[in-house]
Formats: structure tokens, C-alpha cells, sequence
């Protein structure tokens, strides 16, 4: 047993060498410099927006005050929905990190387009599986390897305007309840029967 | 002048061995029946006095002894895989519900927070009404509760199903009960070790087989806000189906079924006031209490906990993080049933001060390498010291339950079930200091109730028993303190003694004498020598 536990922790120890092999410099949020413009406006507005059901509209596009080869590195552009504060409240899996690779406020890709200079923009409905909470949109300009080198959001700085709040499904449907109280019914049920059952055995067996 | 013939005086052997049944008290003649049949021939097994069987068959299903071990187990298992199931959910559910960590935590107090005052209930079902309609109730009652995950929207709703299904670990009281009373003494370290560890197993087979179900209900087209709600189905069904097999294939004692042997008149109906007062009398049951407390109770807090642990600290994915924290739980399968078997070889060679010496290595090796769990950092590392915590602490259990059967058998039941209590308080309690706030991290708390089970592991050094002695004190000099008998009469009054009531515990004691060190239990043999004839 001892001998198999020392195995597996080997076994542990060199995989993980071999995955540590090629790693390079992490990039910092601080590092990245505000060059895009995010806007993100509901076709709704004044209402709780539902996922799977509500459209926004998503545009962004070089800052206007950006110089001219800003843009130079950029390939791609990544466009996420982030967590507000108030929906990390408590809440450490949703942390904010200054590692980008360690960074939980973004978890939901939106879109991956390639960079334009033009503005773009995107109806996206939003996604079924998103979670309760209230967000905002960042976009990250990625370049050739993937790293991020600028981003751009559609909140300000301390992440306090222009938030929207996002209702998830419940997950409940009407055939899950009925299921539930079938299923019930048969425990109790069933339970009762044998209970029962061993009484009229055991008052037949006095009987005799 | 001594004769050769059979019978005459100086002939004899009987007494010579000191194995024979020799009883303090009168008897009365329905048992003197009872043996003139030698029932014991209708036993697959071998067994002793009270037709407990001496000998541990694990791959048989032989009537009684085997069923009811595989069938406590197995109900003890389906218990845990269902306590435990929201665990390795955790990060989807949380999203579902908009929950906070202090409701997770909270959440994770309470599914194992029901189980203190089931467990203490069911004990006392035991006693009275025997470990199979015990295992029956707490299995088909609480299948209902495992179902109605569907209806829950909310931390309220969420804590409140778990509260209650948390109700189904009364079953470790009634798997430890039926097998107390199903196998000898010499062997019951090792059997109780087996049953609990296999039943414990469901909490590390959850962590596997919940991310899975959810994995084939998504891919069969369901929103993960839907699929973690049906994968709470199997748990439940699978309850339902093992509560049907205990009812119909079960037996409650190796004569038959209590209710048709209290009616015959075999097994004396005992009043739950005595019990009960028994069992809260002797200070043994509280430190039994607070030690099981910290070693299965950080097991079960282990269970709620590691999984996000990994998944949040190393990044893992939910599937990987499920199959590093089910290494935990499957640990049971050996790691338990080698404490118990541990503990009952410390007893060949020691008695109960081995078992005891036992008990008290093992659970603190385990809660040392929990501080280290906490404070590694890097994954392979965490990886091997939870292995190692695992080993230990689980080890602990089986060592415990190497003893809990000695405390008391007039109130065997009720022990256990105060014993599994306090299990499930010590893992309310952990959960609460160290998991649910935002005060320490996940992490720190790790080490820090590893630093409190160290501390909380002393108290098995004032267990004593004058017939056997404790960790650091010999047993009692004292002629009559020093037998065992008088130590398992005392739970009876001198009315019930003279009515007869208390041979179950005569006939117990005389089988325990197992529990003295190899030293002292040869010593006490008269040699043949000594026995001089009366008529030379």
C-alpha cells in the first residue's frame, strides 16, 4: 500500500515537471494599455435581462485617442463578459487577478473576432448557461501568440457604470417535479407496504 | 481412587482449558434448550456463544452473518454517495443558485449537521427495534429528500435539502450496530473496519460518479442548470432499490428477527430510559464522541470541501478535480478496514491498551499531514499528503470502532449511535470555524483543523477500563474490578440481575476476555497442574 502510494506521487511529480517545461513571461492586466472603445447597449432597456432571450449590442473599435501604430500588434480581438464587483462579493472563485492567466472576473467568452480597423459590431444574445449576476463587457486585443496586449471595456475603471444585470435559467422544469413526487411517492409507499406485510406476518405467526 | 470411567470423580477435563461456558449467574432453562440442539449447526459460519460468528468470509453472502454485513455496508455507501453528492457539483450549482461562499459553507455545515441527532435516534432504533428496520427507515425516508433538489431555487432551499438529506448517515449507526451483533469480538475490529470503510468509499465514489452523470445528462442535450438537478436522481434511486433489499433479505440478529424473538422470549425487550442513561453515564462515550469527531468528522468536511479545493486553487476541471478528491474517499477501501485490523492485532499482543496506542498513532499522523495538505502548494505535493492524511485518519476510524464495542453492551447501540454523532458535530463544527467564512482560506483552514484534530486526539489517554487498563495505567489489582464481568454487570441494577436480564452481557464478557494483554490472560488460567484430583 505504502509502495503504491509512492508510485502514484512519482507519477504525480514527473508529469507535472514535464508540463512546467516552456514557460515563458505572464502578462499583467497593468500592463495592458486602455486602447479600445466597448459599448454595449440592450434592446431592452429598464428590464432584467434574461439569458438565452435578451439581444446586445456589442461595438468596439481603436480609441480615437490611440496614436497611429497602436494597433500594430493586434490579430485578434476577444470580447468577454466580466463579473462586477458586486457579483464577487464573497465569492472567490469569481477573483480578480493582476495574472492574466490566474484572472477569474472573465470567465465567458462572447466572441474571437480578427482585429479591423473599422468599428465592429455584434447582436449577441446572451447565452443560455450565463449565470445570475451583474457584468459588464471587456474586449482584449490579442496578438500573434495570443497574448493579451491592450483591452478596452464598457465600464469605467473602478468598474461602477453601465452595468447590466443578467437573470440565468432556473434550471427547473415541470417534468423534474412530477418525476420528484413519483419517485417520493414509491419510497413511502413501498416502505409502508413491507411494514405492513411483516406486521400481518408476525400476528399470523402469534397465532399459531 | 481415580477411575478410568467415564464420569468418575477426577476424570473430568471440564474447566481445564477455561474456554468452556461457565456462567456467574444462574441460567434459565429456555437457553439450557437452546444448547442441547447445538444450534450452532445451522450456521454456515463458525460462531460463538451468543452465535456471533467468529470468522470473516468477505467475499460470502452466507445467511445471516455475511448478508447483513454486505447489506449494512451497502446501505451505509448509498447514504454517503448521496450526503455527498452536491460536493463535486458545487461550481455549477453555485452558479445556478447565485450562492456565496458562506452559503456553500453553510450548506456544507448542515448536510452533515442532521445526521447528529439521526445518528443518536437511530441508536436507540437499534436497541429497540433492531438494524434492519433502522437501516430501512433512514435509506427510504430520505430518498424523497434526495429528489427534491428539482424544486430548489435558492441558498435557502438549497441548505435546507441538504439539512435533510444529510438525515440518511443514521445509517453508519445501524451498519456498525448490525455487524456488532452479527460477529465476534476478536474479529470485530477487523469487520466494523470493512463496513465502515466500504460504506465510507461512497464519499470519494461521489466525487466521481456525479461529475460523470452530469457529463452524459449534458451531453444528452440538458442546460448544466438542468442536468446537475436529474443527476441527483441516481443517489435517490439507487436509496430506494437497497432499502427494498434490506427489508427482504436482511435479518436483524443471527436467531432471527428481534420483534419475533422479543415474542418468543429469547432477547429480553429493554427499557430506552436505561439504555440511554447508561450510555450518558459512562465518560468513555463523550471522549469516543470528541475523537470521532476528528477523525471521521474532517473526513466528512474532506468530502464537502476538497474538490472545489482543487479546482479552485489548481485550476483543475471539474472532472480531474473529481477524480483527485474520490482518491480520498476510496482510500476507505483499505485504509479503514486496515485501522480495524490493526487495532485488533494490537489487542492479540497488548489488549485494549494496544488498541488504544493504536487509536491514538494513527489519528495523529493523520491530522499532521492535513496541517501539510494546507500548506502545499504546488499540486503533486498536495496530492501526496492528502493521500497520507487520508490513510491515517481513516485508519483512526477503524481503530475507533476496534473499541466503541467494549464500552458498553447493554447500550452498544446508543454508543454507536452517539459516537457517529459525534462524527458528524465534529465536521459541523470544522466546517463552521474554517470553511465558511471568507476568513481564512481555503488553505489555511486546512491546516489549522489539522492543527485542532492533533489537539483533540489527547483525550484517548483517560480512556480506562479497570479490567484492561488505558494508555499510560496498568488494569485494576483489584480481584473483582479486575474482571470483566463486573465491569459489564455494573450496567445492571440489582433487580435486573436477580430477574435474570443482564446474561446477554455475562455471556459478552466472558467473550471478551480477548481484550487482555497475552501476558495477563495466561497468567490468569489455572495450570493442570495445580488441579490436583480429589481422590488420588
Amino acid at each position: 500500500m505504502a509502495v503504491q502510494t509512492f508510485l502514484f506521487a512519482s507519477l504525480i511529480i514527473f508529469s507535472s515537471i514535464e508540463s512546467n517545461h516552456g514557460a515563458t513571461e505572464v502578462s499583467l492586466f497593468t500592463n495592458l494599455e486602455n486602447l479600445l472603445e466597448v459599448t454595449a447597449k440592450p434592446t431592452r432597456v429598464g428590464v432584467v435581462w434574461e439569458a438565452g432571450k435578451d439581444i446586445v449590442r456589442i461595438t468596439w473599435m481603436l480609441k480615437s485617442s490611440a496614436k497611429v501604430n497602436d494597433d500594430a500588434a493586434f490579430k485578434t480581438v476577444e470580447v468577454k463578459l466580466c463579473y462586477a464587483p458586486i457579483s464577487q462579493v464573497d465569492r472567490p472563485w469569481r477573483k480578480t487577478h493582476n495574472e492574466l492567466s490566474r484572472d477569474r472576473s472573465c470567465p465567458h467568452k462572447i466572441v474571437s473576432k480578427p482585429y479591423d480597423k473599422i468599428p465592429q459590431s455584434l447582436n449577441w444574445t446572451i447565452d443560455r448557461e450565463t449565470p445570475t449576476g451583474t457584468y459588464f463587457i471587456r474586449a482584449y486585443g490579442t496578438d500573434v501568440n495570443g497574448y493579451e496586449v491592450a483591452y478596452g471595456q464598457s465600464s469605467d475603471a473602478e468598474k461602477t457604470t453601465n452595468l447590466f444585470s443578467v437573470e440565468g435559467i432556473s434550471g427547473r422544469h415541470t417534468s423534474l417535479d412530477i418525476a420528484s413526487i413519483c419517485f417520493s411517492v414509491f419510497s413511502f409507499g413501498s416502505l409502508l407496504v413491507f411494514l405492513v406485510k411483516e406486521k400481518r406476518k408476525a400476528k399470523l405467526q402469534q397465532r399459531k | 481412587m481415580a477411575s478410568n470411567e467415564e464420569g468418575s470423580i477426577g476424570t473430568s477435563l471440564h474447566g481445564v482449558t477455561a474456554r468452556e461456558q461457565v456462567f456467574s449467574f444462574s441460567v434459565d432453562s429456555s437457553s439450557q434448550t437452546l444448547q442441547s440442539d447445538d444450534p450452532t449447526a445451522k450456521f454456515t459460519l463458525p460462531v460463538d456463544s451468543e452465535h456471533r460468528a467468529k470468522v470473516f468470509k468477505p467475499l460470502s453472502f452466507a445467511k445471516p452473518h455475511m448478508r447483513a454485513f454486505h447489506l449494512g455496508w451497502i446501505s451505509f455507501f448509498t447514504c454517503f454517495i448521496s450526503t455527498f453528492a452536491a460536493a463535486p457539483l458545487v461550481p455549477i450549482i453555485r452558479d445556478n443558485l447565485d450562492l456565496t461562499k458562506t452559503d456553500v459553507g453553510n450548506a456544507g455545515v448542515a448536510s452533515v449537521s442532521g445526521a447528529i441527532f439521526s445518528r443518536l435516534a437511530m441508536g436507540a432504533v437499534c436497541d429497540l427495534l433492531g438494524a434492519r428496520y433502522g437501516t430501512a427507515f433512514s435509506l427510504m425516508l430520505t430518498a424523497p429528500t434526495v429528489f427534491s433538489m428539482s424544486f430548489v431555487t435558492g441558498p435557502v432551499g438549497y441548505l435546507a435539502v441538504r439539512f435533510m438529506i444529510g438525515f440518511c448517515l443514521a445509517t453508519f449507526v445501524s451498519c456498525q450496530y448490525w455487524t456488532s451483533v452479527m460477529f465476534n469480538g476478536k474479529i470485530i475490529g477487523l469487520v466494523n473496519g470493512c463496513a465502515g470503510g466500504w460504506g465510507d468509499m461512497g464519499g470519494g465514489v461521489t466525487q466521481l460518479l456525479m461529475p460523470m452523470v452530469f457529463q452524459v445528462i449534458r451531453l444528452a442535450g440538458a442546460t448544466p442548470f438542468m442536468a446537475w438537478r436529474i443527476a441527483f436522481f441516481i443517489p435517490g434511486f439507487l436509496q430506494v432499490v437497497v432499502g427494498v433489499l434490506v427489508l427482504t433479505l436482511g435479518q436483524d440478529l443471527p436467531d432471527g428477527n428481534l420483534s419475533t424473538l422479543q415474542k418468543s422470549g429469547q432477547v429480553s425487550k429493554d427499557k430506552f430510559s436505561k439504555v440511554f442513561w447508561f450510555a450518558v453515564k459512562n465518560y468513555r462515550t463523550w471522549i469516543l464522541f470528541v475523537l470521532y469527531g476528528f477523525s471521521m468528522g474532517i473526513e466528512l468536511t474532506i468530502n464537502n470541501v476538497i474538490s472545489g479545493y482543487f479546482f479552485d486553487r489548481f485550476n483543475l476541471k471539474l472532472q480531474t478535480a473529481g477524480i483527485v478528491a474520490a482518491s480520498f474517499g476510496m482510500a476507505n477501501f483499505f485504509a479503514r478496514p486496515f485501522g480495524g485490523y490493526a487495532s485488533d492485532l494490537a489487542a492479540r499482543l497488548f489488549g485494549m491498551r494496544g488498541r488504544l496506542w493504536i487509536l491514538w498513532i494513527f489519528q495523529t499522523v493523520g491530522a499532521l499531514f492535513c496541517i501539510w495538505l494546507g500548506r502545499a502548494s504546488s499540486l503533486p505535493i498536495a496530492i501526496l499528503a492528502m493521500m497520507l492524511f487520508s490513510v491515517g485518519t481513516q485508519a483512526a476510524c477503524g481503530a475507533l470502532f476496534g473499541v466503541a464495542p467494549f464500552v458498553s453492551r447493554r447500550s452498544l447501540g446508543l454508543i454507536s449511535g452517539l459516537t457517529g454523532a459525534g462524527g458528524n458535530f465534529g465536521s459541523g463544527l470544522t466546517q463552521l470555524l474554517f470553511f465558511s467564512t471568507s476568513r481564512f482560506s481555503t488553505a489555511d483552514g486546512l491546516s489549522l483543523m489539522g492543527a485542532m484534530a492533533v489537539l483533540c486526539t489527547v483525550p484517548v489517554a483517560f480512556i480506562h477500563f479497570p479490567q484492561w487498563g488505558s494508555m499510560f495505567l496498568r488494569p485494576s489489582s483489584d480481584g473483582e474490578r479486575s474482571k470483566e464481568e463486573y465491569y459489564y454487570s455494573s450496567e445492571w441494577t440489582e433487580e435486573e440481575k436477580r430477574q435474570g436480564l443482564h446474561e446477554g452481557s455475562i455471556k459478552f464478557a466472558e467473550n471478551s476476555r480477548s481484550e487482555r494483554s497475552r501476558k495477563v490472560a495466561l497468567a490468569d488460567f489455572p495450570t493442570p497442574e495445580t488441579r490436583t484430583p480429589t481422590h488420588v
